[in-house]
């Protein structure tokens, strides 16, 4: 049984290249090639494929944007994304749009093949150098896992201080409002900082908002 | 002229005062202190020499009046009349105001009569004594009445005796004291009349002072619309001519200064946006076209080598396969630098997102980034400057701060978009000038501005470098 294949890309000498290589496998067969979008939209639904191969910027209606509108035309269909997007939030959004699999075109000729081949057995193929992106939304902040007492360990002035240093205050700012010099305010928001565990604004804020200090927005 | 140490010390510490009080108090100063010591001066002056005619005029009175009654006493004293001779002392006591007392003596020293009612003072006699070939004899006595001119005249050359009056100063002391009054109230009207002076006189001088400073205030609070009025046709006048005309110019200079401004704000602006299409454009051409070319080269080198047999053609196709994904792999990260083409396509988080992973992967040092703002998209041009100035921190801190720790942070709060990247390494002075080491900060801060946003930079070299980035974002959401 041989598997059908659509080619979604808008550059004609890459997918005559990639239909060449995936012919070289007598079980594949590509069975339309698309150059844009609502193309892609249009051979997915005639067609029925059982694999469209899909680059994410195409003309008249990208491939991020077609990408749901093919899930839900040919839901049977698995969808491998082939970009030269390495963005953790392209990754993503693909993801979510219904792709079981995201290569890079950098490596689409030692990749593709064994891409293909994992997603027709139902697996999620991604880009090895994109898999930590993901994980990274699983795994907990480091440096971030200080507990909420130790807040009352914080003298007032500190607490003050850095309460005004997580809403975005600068120095002067904070200094001007708590009737302080501006080296006094440093050295309350380094102890106060360092009491907490914490070595970067960002950790503060986020220690901020979790612990309901300051409100997002 | 050198004057000594001291008088100099002296003359510096009364300046120190004088020029310490108001021109009102200077004014008025002047006139009042005048004005006394004209007063006083007058008084003791007048004072003394009126003292001086009238004491004259009580000393001739008393020779005067002690001789007339010398001389109308005689017959009656010869005659032995005591009764007529009393009555004759009254007439002059009655008639001369000035006149305290007066007696008779007989030639051996006896009182033939007296003007004292209840009894004569015995003391009187051996106070004033006349020889009988004298004319006459005046002491002044000290009464407790004042001063008693006292005048002996001796009767019929001494042969009927002495006769004695005593004129009292009262009634000049009295007159004195009537005439100090008098000057004492002029001085004080003209004191008065004085304050009036002065006072209108600072009013009409300091009113056109005190206007000139309101509006000089005004001025470089930078209203040039204010005008002073012309008060009088005098030098404070000329001076308020001269301000207004310098206000007219500066109005007009700032005018020019802001119009300069503005077009060099729309010129940048312009300047900004071309640079950025052209960076996109670029970027997009070596994305879409460039590298898909060399995917191309790629994806046709791997099928030809695996249609391939032989072995030393298969090693020559993974060659330039490797050359081809090597030069994939530059243009990728020249059109990344240029513009990442997910600014455009995902947004702001995105962009950053990218742009921190691949700075730390490059520079081996942590980025803490938390990005707080929400999924839709801001304005476009917001989002290219805020990622602009980020690039731009990045870029100095991995030149200049060897940092140890980064914190990217962006966040959207109050309507506004609040970015701050801050390092933990070297800082700089950030009160200094802004020299050529400096020229990116410059170029972030504009950016800033010309979205009415505003940078502020903290910096000192304990505790690193924090660059603030506040851009309202009036509620505008493309």
């Amino acid at each position: 049984m041989t598997t059908r294949i659509l080619l979604a890309d808008d550059h004609a000498v890459l997918r005559s290249g990639l239909r060449l290589l995936l012919e070289t496998q007598p079980d594949l067969q590509v069975v339309g090639e698309a150059a844009t979008g609502t193309e892609t939209l249009n051979l997915a639904e005639t067609l029925q494929p059982d694999l469209i191969l899909l680059d994410l910027s195409m003309p008249h209606l990208g491939g991020l944007d077609a990408l749901p509108m093919v899930k839900q035309l040919v839901p049977s269909a698995r969808i491998l994304v082939l970009t030269m997007h390495d963005d953790a939030q392209y990754l993503r959004k693909a993801i979510q749009g219904g792709a079981s699999g995201y290569i890079l075109k950098k490596a689409a000729d030692v990749e593709l093949l064994s891409a293909i081949r994992a997603v027709l057995r139902g697996e999620m193929y991604v880009h090895p150098s994109m898999t930590k992106s993901l994980l990274e939304d699983l795994l907990p902040n480091s440096g971030d896992t200080t507990e909420k007492d130790s807040w009352n360990l914080l003298s007032e002035r500190e607490q003050e201080v850095l309460k005004l240093v997580a809403l975005g205050y600068t120095s002067a700012e904070i200094a001007e409002q708590l009737n302080l010099s501006a080296k006094t305010v440093e050295t309350y928001r380094a102890r106060g900082m360092e009491k907490l565990g914490l070595r970067t604004r960002a950790a503060l804020v986020r220690y901020a908002l979790r612990s309901g200090l300051i409100s997002g927005e | 002229m050198m004057l000594p140490v001291v008088v100099r010390r002296f003359l510096g510490r009364v300046w120190d005062v004088i020029s310490a009080v108001s021109v009102r108090a200077k004014i008025l100063g002047l006139a009042l202190g005048l004005v006394l010591v004209l007063g006083a001066g007058i008084t003791v002056q007048v004072r003394a020499s009126l003292a001086a005619i009238m004491q004259e005029q009580l000393d001739d009175e008393s020779t005067t009046t002690a001789r007339d009654l010398a001389a109308r006493t005689t017959d009656l004293i010869l005659l032995n009349d005591l009764v007529n001779l009393q009555k004759l002392l009254l007439e002059t006591q009655a008639n001369n105001p000035d006149v305290r007392y007066a007696f008779v003596l007989d030639a051996e020293g006896q009182v033939l009569a007296h003007t004292f009612g209840s009894g004569f003072p015995l003391g009187l006699l051996e106070s004033n004594t006349v020889r009988p070939d004298d004319h006459h004899n005046t002491v002044v006595l000290q009464t407790d009445d004042g001063l008693i001119w006292d005048t002996a005249v001796p009767i019929f050359n001494g042969r009927a005796g002495i006769a004695r009056i005593g004129l009292s100063d009262a009634r000049l002391r009295q007159s004195l004291q009537v005439v100090t009054g008098q000057i004492a109230l002029t001085v004080a009207l003209v004191l008065a009349l004085g304050v009036l002076v002065a006072t209108t006189l600072t009013w009409v001088l300091t009113r056109p002072i005190l206007e000139l400073v309101r509006v000089t205030r005004a001025v470089s609070n930078g209203d040039f619309s204010v005008r002073v009025k012309r008060w009088a046709d005098d030098e404070i006048g000329d001076l308020a001519d001269a301000f207004n005309d310098m206000t007219a110019e500066l109005a007009r200079t700032d005018e020019i200064r802001s119009e300069r401004e503005q077009l060099r704000r729309q010129l940048l602006e312009r300047v900004i946006a071309t640079q950025e299409d052209e960076r996109k454009r670029i970027a997009r051409e070596l994305h879409d076209s460039t590298s898909q070319n060399l995917t191309s080269l790629m994806v046709g080198i791997k099928t030809m080598s695996a249609t391939c047999k032989d072995p030393v053609m298969q090693s020559e196709a993974d060659k330039l396969r490797n050359v081809a994904a090597q030069t994939l792999d530059e243009i990728h990260n020249i059109s990344m630098r240029l513009r990442p083409r997910v600014l455009d396509d995902i947004g702001l988080s995105a962009a950053l997102e990218k742009l921190v992973s691949e700075w730390q992967a490059r520079y081996k040092t942590p980025i803490d980034l938390l990005l707080q703002c929400g999924p839709q998209r801001m304005p476009a041009e917001i989002e290219t400057a805020i990622y602009r100035i980020v690039q731009e921190a990045l870029t100095n801190i991995a030149r200049h701060a060897s940092a140890r720790a980064v914190s990217v942070l962006v966040e959207e709060r109050n309507g506004h978009l609040l970015t701050v990247v801050e390092d933990d390494g070297r800082g700089f002075d950030s009160a200094g000038k802004t020299g050529d080491g400096h020229l990116g900060l410059v170029g972030m801060r504009e950016r800033a501005e010309l979205l009415d946003g505003r940078l502020t930079i903290e910096s000192s070299p304990e505790s690193g470098t924090s660059i603030y980035v506040e851009i309202p974002l009036k509620g505008a959401v493309s």
